[in-house]
């Protein structure tokens, strides 16, 4: 009765450990984007895949010097956001919801244009793969497929054996 | 035909087993459900479903005709139908708290209390739990009439677990009867035919099993009287 205790608070634990990652160290890419020669340039970190169902975050280190105004995001989806710098600190992030998109697409572009003080615009893009991960509703499906065949298959079990022993009698 | 009961066991089985082929493999995760795997659970929960109604609906039938004429043969249909009623009430329930957790989420327990349909079943199936531990004393004319009685609840309590998800609180989809039932596409309607035939065919096979098991049952306690 312990061990099955201590195995169901193992798995509660591990459930509610699995938070979202929001740190420049959980991202697997990185891109520094200069935008003049002689300058300390923007670097984004960002996972190259979206998770659908999880938020997906990127992570930007404004350049010194900072004069720009707006920095957009824009999937090739149409999904897009826009963000205002913040000149106080040195390091931003914005976030898209994993219900931005529905369906996988790999190599998807996403748009990332900076505007200056005086309108001036600088872009590049960044390639994301659009992930589906797999349903995990797999273990209810043969849960509640088990409670079928061992409902009827210990029920037939148990007619036969009183059966036979009735007719034993 | 000597093996008629096991032919129809068969067929049942084997229904059974296409449904799932059917569900599993034929058809892909289906669309629009937050779970979509635990989604084929639906073939076989709503036919496990409408049979746990006709058992208890057996009880009632079974439980009026004796009560009326005393039919030894309708108390044992009765009988019989509550045995067979709690196991496929029990497969319902179970599976449909499989699939409510996937599909759901949130708690439980808290949802058998405050969703009507949910509510309403389970009271159902506990008070036929109710009947079938009565019924383990030996049979006696009272303990007849008095699950007779017991039994005829379900005409109050068949009807109020199924309408249940219709007049009262209840997330739980319904589905015939409602402008929703000509929305069903006619591939989902064959995998549900498929599992309902089934289990009815299965339920035959165990009804008549357990009839075998009643005649004997009574046979045996008719010749022990009879010796004292």
């Amino acid at each position: 009765m312990r061990f099955i205790t201590s195995i169901l608070l193992f798995l509660l634990i591990i459930g509610s450990v699995s938070a979202e990652c929001r740190n420049k160290s959980c991202m697997t890419n990185e891109f520094i984007f200069v935008e003049e020669e002689n300058s300390t340039g923007h670097v984004f970190y960002y996972d190259e895949v979206f998770n659908i169902g999880s938020n997906w975050y990127i992570i930007f280190d404004y350049p010194e010097a900072n004069t720009n105004t707006t920095i957009s995001f824009e999937f090739d989806s149409g999904v897009s956001k826009i963000h205002s710098y913040d000149n106080s600190i040195a390091t931003d992030s914005i976030s898209f919801s994993g219900s931005s998109f529905s369906e996988e697409n790999l190599n998807m572009n996403l748009k990332i244009i900076i505007e200056g003080e005086e309108g001036m615009k600088n872009g590049f893009n960044l390639s994301i793969d659009i992930n589906k991960p797999p349903a995990d509703d797999l273990f209810y499906l043969w849960g509640g497929m088990t409670v079928f065949w061992l409902s009827i298959g210990a029920y037939v079990i148990y007619m036969s054996t009183k059966l036979t022993r009735l007719r034993a009698k | 035909m000597k093996y008629q009961r096991e032919v129809i066991g068969f067929i049942g089985f084997s229904l059974v087993l296409a449904a799932l082929y059917f569900a599993l493999i034929q058809t892909g995760p289906a669309k629009f459900f937050t779970a979509p795997n635990a989604q084929k659970l639906f073939y076989l929960h709503v036919p496990s479903g409408l049979i746990t109604y006709l058992a208890f609906l057996m009880v009632v039938g079974g439980s009026i005709i004796f009560l009326y004429n005393g039919s030894e043969y309708a108390d044992k249909l009765a009988k019989s139908s509550t045995e067979l009623g709690i196991v496929f009430g029990f497969m319902s329930l179970a599976s449909g708290t499989f699939w409510m957790k996937a599909e759901w989420g949130g708690d439980i327990v808290n949802r058998f209390l405050t969703d009507m349909r949910l509510a309403t079943t389970l009271a159902m199936w506990l008070l036929y739990i109710a009947y079938f531990v009565y019924r383990r004393q030996p049979d006696t004319l009272q303990v007849k009439k008095n699950s007779a009685i017991l039994g005829l609840s379900g005409m109050l309590m068949v009807p109020l677990s199924y309408l249940s998800s219709r007049f009262l609180r209840s997330h739980h989809p319904v589905i015939v009867g409602t402008e929703d039932q000509g929305s069903l596409d006619p591939s989902l309607r064959f995998g549900l035919y498929l599992g309902l035939f089934g289990f009815l065919l299965i339920f035959i096979f165990l009804f008549r099993m357990r009839m075998e098991i009643e005649n004997l049952e009574r046979d045996i306690f008719k010749s022990k009287m009879e010796r004292l």
